[in-house]
């Protein structure tokens, strides 16, 4: 069984585990949504640099955009300035997982938005409200019920990607119980470390379910 | 003063002109039907007098205001967007599929726009909304959502919606052709009503019995231009031009 240390180990893991995948996708989703309504929009600059941005985070590996963050920017500082700096392993995960997070979720964003009838649109302007106004109002809050399915997705993919942080010097979950296995020569702790992944997504997929429901209300 | 005015408008959509070269005026407190086949663009005007579509060449006035003038698509005059957004509002606009809001309960439907657009105090819109409920008799369904009503009730929603913004013109895009046979009535019943109290309405329309009974004027259109106007008796009944006859035997 597990020792005290043990136990607190894999717990501190499992928290970097979920913060890292938390805060992925609440600031994917804000950026997100920017993205989906630069790639939506008329504006040539916002629709090709949005296009910019998802061609690259979802065409290169996450963990390339780990390293890029957490060791190639300090080195570029250090040429250009000469002087060094130390950049926190958490911050580096942080943004990498939300950048990288975000392009997937504009495109999930933008289809959900692509999905509502044109009618809705018209019927607001045709109501005198502003783009902005429609979108906000009208467009958007009926893309929430259709959004949760897929960010339930992105968030467990996400959960399960962050073992990459490994690479960059933080203990995740996945490492942790390496670590230990490697230790001890037990096999075991894989074990756990499968039934605290299941109980996480478990809880992910149950919440989301009740979410998709409950904002569902107004369907047949 | 005419309430809106088109001058010379063209419209095409690529190689395709929908109109081609209409003169239009409507005066205050009239009901004009337009009637014709589908295709000849009566839709389309309808929809260029509010700028859901942009017109390709011509004039459009709302209110004796200039809101669009264009020359080969190019725009001549760059007015104020929030001036042709206000303007516009004063038509108020009524879909052949209703456009409902289907997050938002009937009542919340009705005033979503004047809160956010005009700014009207909550409590007076909710009271301006039950009032138009009662006129079109869902005053029962006020926190129903639309996908628990009939398309007649549907549609009937959509007009008190339209209404709630005050407008000083109704346009109907086809109110009608959507719905089943039985609920034509009742959304043809709340119209007529509004016709009575004086509203002036720009009905696109099928049903050729409800236009000679409260049209001022019908409209027949023919292949983007309009063909022959005049009263119902005139235009309905004896029908000067020959595609106008043509039409009319065809539905009739």
């Amino acid at each position: 069984m597990l020792n005290e240390i043990q136990l607190q180990a894999i717990l501190a893991g499992t928290i970097v585990t979920l913060q890292i995948a938390i805060v992925a996708i609440i600031f994917g989703a804000i950026f997100g949504v920017i993205i989906a309504l630069g790639r939506i929009s008329k504006n040539k600059v916002a629709n090709s640099l949005s296009w910019f941005y998802i061609w690259f985070f979802r065409g290169t590996p996450l963990l390339l955009q780990l390293f890029i963050i957490y060791y190639a920017i300090p080195i570029i500082y250090l040429d250009s300035t000469g002087m060094t700096f130390t950049i926190d392993p958490m911050l580096c995960a942080y943004v990498a997982f939300s950048l990288n997070a975000a392009a997937y979720l504009a495109e999930i964003i933008r289809a959900a938005i692509e999905s509502i009838d044109g009618g809705q649109m018209e019927a607001a302007k045709a109501l005198g409200m502003s783009y902005r106004q429609a979108m906000t109002k009208i467009i958007i809050p009926q893309t929430f019920k259709r959004l949760v399915a897929p960010m339930g997705n992105e968030l467990i993919l996400l959960l399960k990607d962050t073992s990459l942080v490994s690479t960059i010097a933080l203990f995740d979950l996945l490492r942790t119980v390496k670590t230990m296995a490697s230790a001890t020569g037990s096999w075991v702790y894989y074990i756990y470390a499968a039934a605290i992944y299941l109980f996480l997504t478990t809880i992910i997929q149950v919440v989301f379910d009740k979410t998709e429901k409950k904002l569902g209300v107004y369907e047949r | 003063m005419s309430m809106v005015k088109l001058v010379d408008v063209r419209k095409s959509f690529g190689d395709n002109e929908v109109l081609k070269g209409i003169n239009l005026e409507i005066e205050s407190g009239e009901v004009v039907c337009i009637i014709g086949a589908s295709g000849s663009g009566k839709s389309t005007m309808l929809r260029c007098l509010n700028h859901l579509e942009r017109i390709t060449d011509g004039e459009v006035y709302i209110q004796g205001e200039l809101t669009d003038k264009r020359e080969k698509n190019k725009d001549l005059m760059k007015i104020d967007p929030v001036k042709v957004q206000a303007l516009c509002a004063e038509l108020g606009m009524v879909f052949q599929n209703f456009n409902l809001f289907p997050h938002l309960t009937v009542i919340q439907n009705i005033t979503v726009a004047p809160t956010i657009v005009k700014k009207v105090d909550k409590a007076v819109i909710e009271k301006t909304a039950l009032d138009l409920l009662e006129m079109v008799g869902l005053s029962d369904k006020k926190d129903e959502y639309p996908s628990r009503l009939s398309g007649g009730q549907q549609q009937r929603v959509a007009i008190a919606r339209a209404l709630a913004m005050e407008p000083m013109i109704m346009m109907f895009d086809e109110p009608t052709s959507a719905l089943d046979p039985e609920l034509v009535g009742e959304v043809l019943a709340t119209m007529r009503k509004l016709a009575e109290e004086g509203m002036t309405m720009i009905i696109v329309t099928h049903e050729i019995g409800f236009a000679r009974e409260v049209a001022d004027r019908v409209i027949f259109m023919d292949e983007g231009v309009i063909c022959e106007q005049g009263t119902p008796e005139e235009v309905l009944l004896n029908p000067k031009e020959e595609r106008t006859k043509i039409f009319l035997n065809k539905i009739l």
